[in-house]
């Protein structure tokens, strides 16, 4: 089954004064199940708006979307769902408990399997110190690993994230990183849109990479990388002299520089691919579109 | 340390006018208008579903007003009180509540001596019979100003029936009957303020009442022992200062609202105040 | 549905709603004083303005918390992470208002207890002369409550066209003005004066009157002030109204909400 399928999708919005916003044209965009998908895109290309039209809270203008097969302005399709809007707010004169709780129960959580659950996800995001205050002191970080911490307190299948990244330290990147993995490890679905290449290079398994409304490019992350490695850096040190250098090698020529190095005296320290990484291929994207 | 000067800047510039405010605020003259009170549809339509607190506003209006006045009058100050304002503001009233006593009551109380706008307080007391159907002040009223003022005793017996059948209690049926007397007049107004007075408690107005109600008794007091005399002297008395030298009047006679008692030419006993403070000083002018 | 009901209900105590209204409730000592202001009437005017009170703290409550009730949450955009969640925006928008009416209820119980306190003492320190009758008091007390709830629905229907809290505020006023007009209104159409109005204006009016909601009927001041018979069969009939619109306006609002795009 697609978990999500989008058809030929356009939003075009009304803004102020009758200015009309096309912040989607004609994208088609289908997930398995069980994939990791990673949606790049530069401020204000529409990822957001993609991911408000499979929840429902905004209709397409034409085309159609899909969620877990049926329309997705029902209620029923987000039934094992998990979603994390974009900057989240949640009611905030409620406890991240209490918050929890109440998400658990619409999802027809409730008694021990409940509390196993919110324990689970308490511990999992590093809320269990904050989780007697009420939302309204939360720090934005806070906020940010609460709305993960609800958007997977029922284990869904499938999880909608807007940016799960931000607002984050380090520590709670490299956190949620860990947690996608795991998730993906399980065999859920992910959907996430970001601005962080990396992320995608570690965690996903497709990306998508949409500008200025329009889908440019779906790629299996692997065969970017792969199609995208141009060499190696070789990193080597003169042991009398201590003389740093770095040498850039083609693949095919590599084995032939190792040995005329070592034959000048130096030492290789390290040996680094060059990776032409998903930055630059977002990157290259994203300006050829501008030109 | 520069905080502090300006605060105490500050305070010493609130009390430098908050002191002349407050004493230009005492000293404005106790006048308080009745005001511009917009017609009865417009008040329903704008006071939503507080139309009873807007009815028991306006009377309390009124009630204050009258009671300004009345304060006045008691220190000889003579403002004539706008009678036919207060009465237009308690008809808007009883429209917005038509079971509201307190309205009745007041119109009852001014329109009566003061004012002798009878048939006006007899109309608005129809209007009030007919939604308090069950209370027989109404009617005791509108009886007592039938036949007290008007003399129109048919009418009168009508309404003192209606006091009657709404409470069983025969005094009312044969007030009427009395009245047709003029002996009885007096008398019978006592038996009205009685009732006035027993049933409230508003200071002004209970005021207002007892000095009325001291006028009559002294008045009843006076015919009492004007009519001794004529019963053991056989003829009239010349004045109320022969009964006091004859004895049949045991002490002298005090009008409360500073006018003094005589007998006019029919000999019936009168008062140089007519009942009111501003009567009293024209009298003594 | 229930679990928003839930937790907005506990959103409005939170926000320390009810706090205030007991502040506002601590003048309900203050009226057996100032009905004594009264020449002839003094617990009916202490009913009267006890009723006052009680009927401008539920208006309040009725506009202010319905009126940004939706409206918060589109700003404060709780309607985005509430999206992530099964729930039709026909249930949500149901729990949200079943919980300020359920709040208004709970106000309502506490401010009549208060009601019924008040005028108790009034009627011990001056006894009326018609005695009070306590059962009209409660059914006073429960119809203004139903009015007003029915005020809060409105507040929901413009809420879900509106982007701001203006509609949904001075919307409500403005039904609430004529709400409790129309019945005058359509009262002055029937009398002779009201006859020689044109009759276009007539038949419009008349129209007018069959759609907007007829607060009056809500109103048993009078009966409870002055002790007067409250009709039954009227009071069934207003009850039936009560449920019968109320589920024509929510299910309006239920049907705007759900095509309501959520920025
Ligand atoms: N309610 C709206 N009215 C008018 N225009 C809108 C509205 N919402 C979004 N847009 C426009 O649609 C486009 C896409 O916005 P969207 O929020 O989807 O971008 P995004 O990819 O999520 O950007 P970001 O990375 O900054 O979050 C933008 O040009 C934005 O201005
Ligand atoms: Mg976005």
């Amino acid at each position: 089954m697609n978990v999500i399928e989008i058809e030929n999708l356009s939003k075009t919005f009304r803004g102020k004064r009758r200015a009309l916003v096309q912040a989607l044209q004609s994208m088609s965009l289908t997930i398995d199940q069980g994939e990791t998908f990673g949606f790049l895109g530069p401020n204000g290309a529409g990822k957001s708006t993609t991911i408000k039209i499979i929840m429902g809270l905004i209709r397409p203008t034409t085309g159609i979307a899909r969620l877990m097969g049926m329309d997705a302005s029902h209620s029923a399709a987000r039934a094992k769902v998990g979603f994390l809007p974009e900057n989240p707010a949640f009611y905030d004169f409620l406890t991240a408990e209490e918050y929890l709780r109440f998400v658990a129960r619409i999802f027809g959580l409730s008694g021990k399997a409940l509390n196993q659950q919110l324990e689970r996800v308490l511990s999992l995001l590093d809320l269990q110190e904050a989780r007697r205050r009420p939302i309204r002191g939360y720090s934005k970080g806070m906020v940010q690993r609460l709305g993960l911490a609800q958007a997977l307190i029922h284990d869904p299948e499938v999880l909608i994230l807007d940016e799960p990244m931000s607002g984050l330290d380090p520590v709670g990147r490299a956190l949620v990183k860990q947690v996608l993995l795991e998730l993906r490890s399980q065999g859920k679905t992910i959907f996430f849109s970001t601005h962080i290449t990396s992320d995608v290079e570690v965690i996903c398994d497709r990306v998508g990479v949409i500008v200025k409304g329009k889908m440019q490019a779906i790629e299996r992350v692997e065969d970017v990388l792969l199609r995208q490695t141009s060499g190696y850096d070789i990193h080597v040190c003169h042991p009398r002299t201590g003389l740093h250098k770095t040498v850039f090698s083609e693949a095919k020529t590599l084995p032939e520089i190792i040995v005329s190095s070592r034959d000048e005296g130096f030492e290789v320290i390290k040996l680094e691919p060059r990776r032409q990484n998903l930055e630059s291929f977002f990157l290259d994207i994203v300006k050829s579109n501008h030109e | 340390m520069k905080k502090l000067v300006l605060v105490g800047l500050v305070l010493l510039l609130y009390v430098s006018v908050v002191v002349p405010f407050t004493a230009y605020m005492q000293n404005k003259p106790f006048v308080e208008k009745l005001g511009y009170v917009p017609s009865a549809a417009t008040l329903r339509t704008t006071s939503l579903d507080q139309q009873y607190l807007v009815s028991s506003t306006l009377i309390m209006k009124v009630l204050f007003y009258y009671g300004s006045l009345f304060e006045a009058q008691k220190n000889h100050i003579d403002i004539p009180p706008n009678y036919d304002g207060m009465v237009d503001v308690i008809e808007t009233a009883v429209k917005l509540d038509p079971y509201n006593m307190d309205g009745y009551y007041f119109a009852q109380a001014i329109l009566t001596w003061d004012n002798r706008r009878i048939e006006r307080a007899n109309a608005l007391l129809e209007y009030g019979m007919k939604y308090r159907d069950w209370d027989f002040y109404l009617p005791f009223f509108a009886g007592f100003n039938a036949a007290y003022f008007l003399k129109d005793y048919p009418t009168a017996a009508k309404y003192y029936q209606r006091a009657a059948d709404l409470t069983g209690y025969a005094l009312f049926s044969k007030l009427a009957g009395r009245y047709m007397y003029e002996a009885g007049k007096t008398e019978l107004a006592i038996v009205y303020l009685k009732t006035m007075l027993a049933s409230t408690h508003d200071e002004t107005i209970r005021q207002s009442f007892q000095l009325r109600l001291a006028a009559l008794e002294e008045t009843r007091r006076a015919e009492v022992a004007r009519d001794l005399f004529i019963a053991e002297q056989g003829r009239h008395p010349k004045s109320l200062a022969e009964l006091e030298q004859t004895g049949t009047l045991d002490f002298p006679l005090v009008d409360p609202y500073g006018g003094k008692f005589f007998l006019d030419e029919t000999g019936q006993v009168r008062t140089t105040s007519k009942f009111s403070f501003a009567g009293a000083k024209k009298s003594r002018q | 549905m229930w679990q928003v009901f839930r937790a907005n209900l506990k959103g409005i105590f939170r926000d320390r709603v009810f706090l205030g209204i007991l502040v506002a409730a601590t003048i309900f000592p203050l009226i057996p004083s100032v009905s004594s202001l009264s020449m002839r009437q003094v617990t009916e005017l202490s009913i009267t303005l006890s009723f006052s009170l009680l009927t401008f703290i539920l208006l309040l409550l009725a506009i202010f918390l319905g009126g940004t009730s939706l409206w918060k949450d589109i700003e404060r955009r709780y309607t985005f992470s509430i999206a992530g969640l099964p729930l039709t925006r026909g249930q949500y928008l149901l729990g949200k208002f079943a919980a300020i009416a359920v709040f208004l209820l709970l106000v309502s119980l506490v401010l009549g207890l208060l009601l019924l306190m008040t005028v108790y003492v009034t009627s011990i320190l001056h006894p009326p002369i018609r005695p009070v009758v306590w059962g009209n008091l409660v059914l006073a007390v429960l119809f203004h409550c139903l009015k007003y709830i029915l005020l809060v629905s409105f507040t929901f229907l413009f809420s879900t066209v509106s982007t701001s809290f203006f509609l949904p505020i001075f919307g409500t006023i403005a039904v609430f003005f004529v709400g409790t007009a129309s019945q005058q209104v359509f009262d002055f159409l029937q009398s002779p004066s009201g006859q020689k109005l044109p009759v276009l204006l007539q038949q419009i009016a008349t129209g007018l009157y069959y759609i907007v909601p007829n607060f009056t009927a809500f109103d048993l001041n009078v009966n409870a002030i002055y002790a007067l018979d409250v009709p039954l069969n009227g009071i069934g009939l207003t009850l039936l109204y009560f449920i019968v619109y109320l589920v024509i306006i929510l299910s309006c609002a239920s049907f705007l909400f759900a095509r309501r795009e959520l920025n």
